[in-house]
C-alpha cells in the first residue's frame, strides 16, 4: 500500500535526497569528468563541475602507460571464475549445512562461520608463505583459490545455507518419493529454485573479486598479471607523483563495467541486498 | 494395487515412544482413513509407510513384500503432501511427468500418460501453467495427478484438503473419492476431520497417543465405539457424556437418573459414564425433564444445548419445535442407541 505524503513531507523527503545526492554521486561525477580534464583544471580553484577543455588522450595514454587490455582480462576472467567456482562451492556447503543431518553439523558451521571474523589482513602473510612454497606467487592462482575456498565463501555459504532452511521439506519429500536421490534433488529442485540467492551471492562475490586490492599487491610482481585496482597505483610520474588525470581515466573505465552491471541488475541487486540482510 | 499389512510398528525418538506397535491389515483397493486428534501420530505412521520416516520396530509390507528398509522411490507408492508440494519451477505438465522422467520412461509415454490423467482431473487446460498460476483446488488436482500418473500400488494422502475453503473441501472430497472408485488403487488417507473419515473411508483407523484405539468401518465406529475415546472422537456435534453410577433403578447422573438399556446391567453397581449421541433424544411426554439452556435453528434441525440434571448436553431434534431457553421440556434417550463406558479406561460395556 502506497503512503500518500503531504506537500511538505514530499518537499522534505525530495530535498532530504538532494543533500544525500552528493556524497554518493559527487565522486563519480568527479572522476568521469576529472578523466578528460588537464591535471591544472582539476586542481583549478573554484572547483570546475564541468570541465571548460577536454583532453581525450588521457584514455589512450591508459592502455600507452600498461598493458590495460590484459590486466582488464586479467580481472574480468578472475572475477567469473571466482564468481562460478563460489557459487558452486557455497550453494554445496549450504545446501549440506541446511539439509544433510551429519554428526556436529552445527558446530561445524559455527567454525566455518568464524572465518568471517578473521581479518584478510591477518591470514596474508600465512597464505603468501603457503603460495610460496607451491610456487603460486605471481600467478592467478592465489586470486582465484582463495577466495572460493576461504573467508568470502563463507559469507556465500551462510546465504545459501540461510535459503535453502527456508525450502520447504516437503518438496524434498515429494522428489524423494518421485526417485530422486540427494544429489539430484539438489540439482533439479533445490538448486533451481536457489536462484535468487545465487544471484545475490554473484553479484556480491564478481564485486569483492573485482574490487580486490591487498592480494593482487602481495601475490603479484609483474604489469601484465596485475588486475585493475593494482594497475590504477601504477599510474604515476617519474617521482612516484599519481597522474591523476589519467589515472581517473583507469579508475573511469574499471568502474564502467560494474556500473552497467549495476544499472541492468538493479532488481536483483536490491533483492541480494535484502536477501543477505546486509546494509548498503 | 496391493495391500499393505503393519505388523507391531513402533517408532521412537530416542526415549519418547511416539508409534506404539500398530497392527494394521489394508486390503488390496480398500480406502483406509487414519483418523484423530493433533499429535496421535498419524501422520507419522504414514510417512513410515511412505519411508520418508524410518521405523524402529516390527514390519511394514506393501503387496506382500517387507519394505522396512527400502526408500520411498522403490516401494512403488505415490504420496499427496498436506501443502500440494508441487515443484514452483516446472509447469503441471513437468511436475506431473517428472517421476516418470527418472524413472527412464520414453517421452512418448510420459506425454500420453501427463495426458491421461489430466483428463481424468480436468487439467487438460492447464498442462502449460506454473503452480503459482493456480488456484488451491486447482494445485490439489495437480498433486493428485502426479500421483496417478505413475499407476503405484498404493496412494497415500497427508491431510490434502487442510489447505482449502470449506466448499472446496467438499468438492474435493467428493472427487478423491471418486477417482478412487475409479482406479481401485490402495489408499491409506490421513486426516483430523472425522467428517471426511466417515464419509470417505472404506475402513476407518482410529489413532491416539500413538496407538490404535479402533479400527472399523465408518457406521460400525459410529454405532458401536469401543471406548469412549472413539464415541467422542466419530459424530458432530459429539457425542454427550454424563458421569455417574449404575444402579438396579437405572443410570444415577447427578440430579437425575436415566433409564438403562440393558436392565443386566443393573448387577453391575459402578461408576461408569453414560453416553448418548445428540440425535437420540426424542420429545416425549414420559421422558425425564430437561431445562433449556440454548437453541440454535439450523434449517433441517434444531440444536437445543440443554441441562439434564446437572450435567449441560446437547440434542439435536428434525421437527421444527418452538423452545425457547429457560423452557422445560420433557427428552426421552433411544434405548437402542445408549453407550455405556467405564469410568475408568472408557472401555465399553454394553
Amino acid at each position: 500500500m502506497k503512503a500518500d505524503l503531504s506537500p511538505r513531507m514530499k518537499t522534505c523527503l525530495y530535498g532530504l535526497m538532494c543533500v544525500l545526492l552528493v556524497p554518493f554521486v559527487f565522486p563519480t561525477w568527479w572522476m568521469v569528468t576529472s578523466s578528460v580534464k588537464p591535471i591544472s583544471d582539476i586542481f583549478a580553484f573554484p572547483p570546475q563541475l564541468v570541465p571548460q577543455n577536454y583532453d581525450w588522450t588521457t584514455y589512450t595514454k591508459v592502455f600507452e602507460l600498461q598493458p590495460f587490455v590484459q590486466q582488464y582480462w586479467n580481472s574480468a576472467y578472475i572475477a567469473a571464475v571466482v564468481t562460478i567456482g563460489t557459487m558452486i562451492v557455497s550453494s554445496m556447503a549450504g545446501y549440506a549445512f541446511a539439509r544433510i543431518r551429519f554428526p556436529f553439523a552445527n558446530t561445524i558451521f559455527m567454525i566455518v562461520l568464524l572465518g568471517l571474523l578473521i581479518p584478510s589482513e591477518v591470514t596474508i602473510v600465512p597464505l603468501f608463505q603457503m603460495f610460496l612454497q607451491a610456487g603460486m606467487v605471481n600467478t592467478h592462482w592465489p586470486l582465484i583459490l582463495v577466495p572460493i575456498f576461504g573467508a568470502p565463501s563463507v559469507f556465500s555459504t551462510f546465504v545459501m545455507r540461510q535459503f535453502f532452511v527456508t525450502l520447504p521439506t516437503e518438496l524434498e519429500e515429494a522428489a524423494r518419493v518421485d526417485g530422486l536421490g540427494r544429489f539430484k534433488i539438489f540439482r533439479k529442485i533445490a538448486l533451481p529454485l536457489a536462484k535468487p540467492a545465487l544471484a545475490s551471492v554473484a553479484i556480491f562475490t564478481f564485486l569483492h573479486s573485482w574490487n580486490l586490492f591487498l592480494e593482487p599487491i602481495v601475490f603479484l610482481s609483474s604489469a601484465e598479471k596485475f588486475t585493475l585496482p593494482q594497475a590504477l597505483t601504477q599510474y604515476t610520474d617519474a617521482y612516484g607523483g599519481p597522474m591523476w588525470n589519467i589515472q581517473l581515466a583507469a579508475a573511469t573505465l574499471t568502474a564502467l563495467p560494474v556500473l552497467i552491471v549495476f544499472i541492468i541488475a538493479q532488481k536483483q541487486f536490491v533483492e541480494g541486498l535484502a536477501h543477505t540482510g546486509l546494509k548498503g | 494395487m496391493a495391500e499393505v499389512t503393519l505388523s507391531n510398528v513402533r517408532k521412537s525418538y530416542g526415549a519418547v515412544d511416539i508409534i506404539h506397535g500398530v497392527d494394521l491389515e489394508i486390503r488390496d483397493g480398500e480406502f483406509v482413513v487414519l483418523v484423530g486428534p493433533s499429535g496421535c501420530g498419524k501422520s507419522t505412521l504414514l510417512r513410515m509407510v511412505a519411508g520418508l520416516e524410518t521405523i524402529t520396530g516390527g514390519d511394514i509390507k506393501i503387496g506382500g513384500r517387507v519394505v522396512n528398509d527400502l526408500d520411498p522411490k522403490d516401494r512403488d507408492i505415490a504420496m499427496v503432501f498436506q501443502n500440494y508440494a508441487l515443484y514452483p519451477h516446472m509447469t503441471v505438465a513437468t511436475n506431473m511427468g517428472f517421476s516418470l522422467e527418472h524413472r527412464g520412461t520414453s517421452k512418448a509415454e510420459i506425454t500420453e500418460r501427463v495426458k491421461w490423467a489430466a483428463d481424468i482431473l480436468g487439467l487438460s487446460h492447464l498442462l502449460d501453467r506454473y503452480p503459482r498460476q493456480l488456484s488451491g483446488g486447482q494445485r490439489q488436482r495437480v498433486a493428485m495427478g502426479r500421483a496417478i500418473v505413475r499407476d503405484p500400488q498404493v496412494f497415500l494422502f497427508d491431510e490434502p484438503l487442510s489447505n482449502l475453503d470449506a466448499k472446496l473441501r467438499v468438492v474435493m472430497r467428493g472427487e478423491i473419492k471418486g477417482l478412487h472408485q475409479k482406479l481401485k488403487t490402495t489408499t491409506v488417507y490421513v486426516t483430523h476431520d472425522q467428517v471426511e473419515a466417515m464419509t470417505m473411508a472404506d475402513k476407518i483407523v482410529v489413532l491416539s497417543g500413538g496407538k490404535v484405539e479402533q479400527i472399523g468401518a465408518p457406521l460400525d465406529l459410529y454405532d458401536r465405539p469401543a471406548n469412549q475415546f472413539v464415541a467422542g472422537f466419530i459424530g458432530s456435534p459429539a457425542m454427550n457424556f454424563l458421569s455417574g453410577t449404575i444402579t438396579p433403578q437405572g443410570f444415577a447422573a447427578p440430579g437425575i437418573v436415566l433409564p438403562l438399556p440393558d436392565a443386566t446391567l443393573g448387577s453391575l453397581q459402578r461408576k461408569a459414564i453414560y453416553g448418548i449421541r445428540p440425535e437420540h433424544f426424542v420429545l416425549d411426554d414420559e421422558g425425564v425433564p430437561a431445562e433449556i439452556v440454548l437453541v440454535e435453528p439450523m434449517g433441517s434441525e434444531t440444536q437445543v444445548t440443554m441441562k439434564l440434571g446437572e450435567t449441560l448436553v446437547t440434542g439435536v431434534f428434525r421437527e421444527r419445535v418452538s423452545l425457547s431457553p429457560g423452557a422445560t421440556i420433557r427428552v426421552r434417550p433411544d434405548l437402542a442407541s445408549i453407550h455405556i463406558f467405564a469410568a475408568e479406561g472408557g472401555q465399553r460395556l454394553n
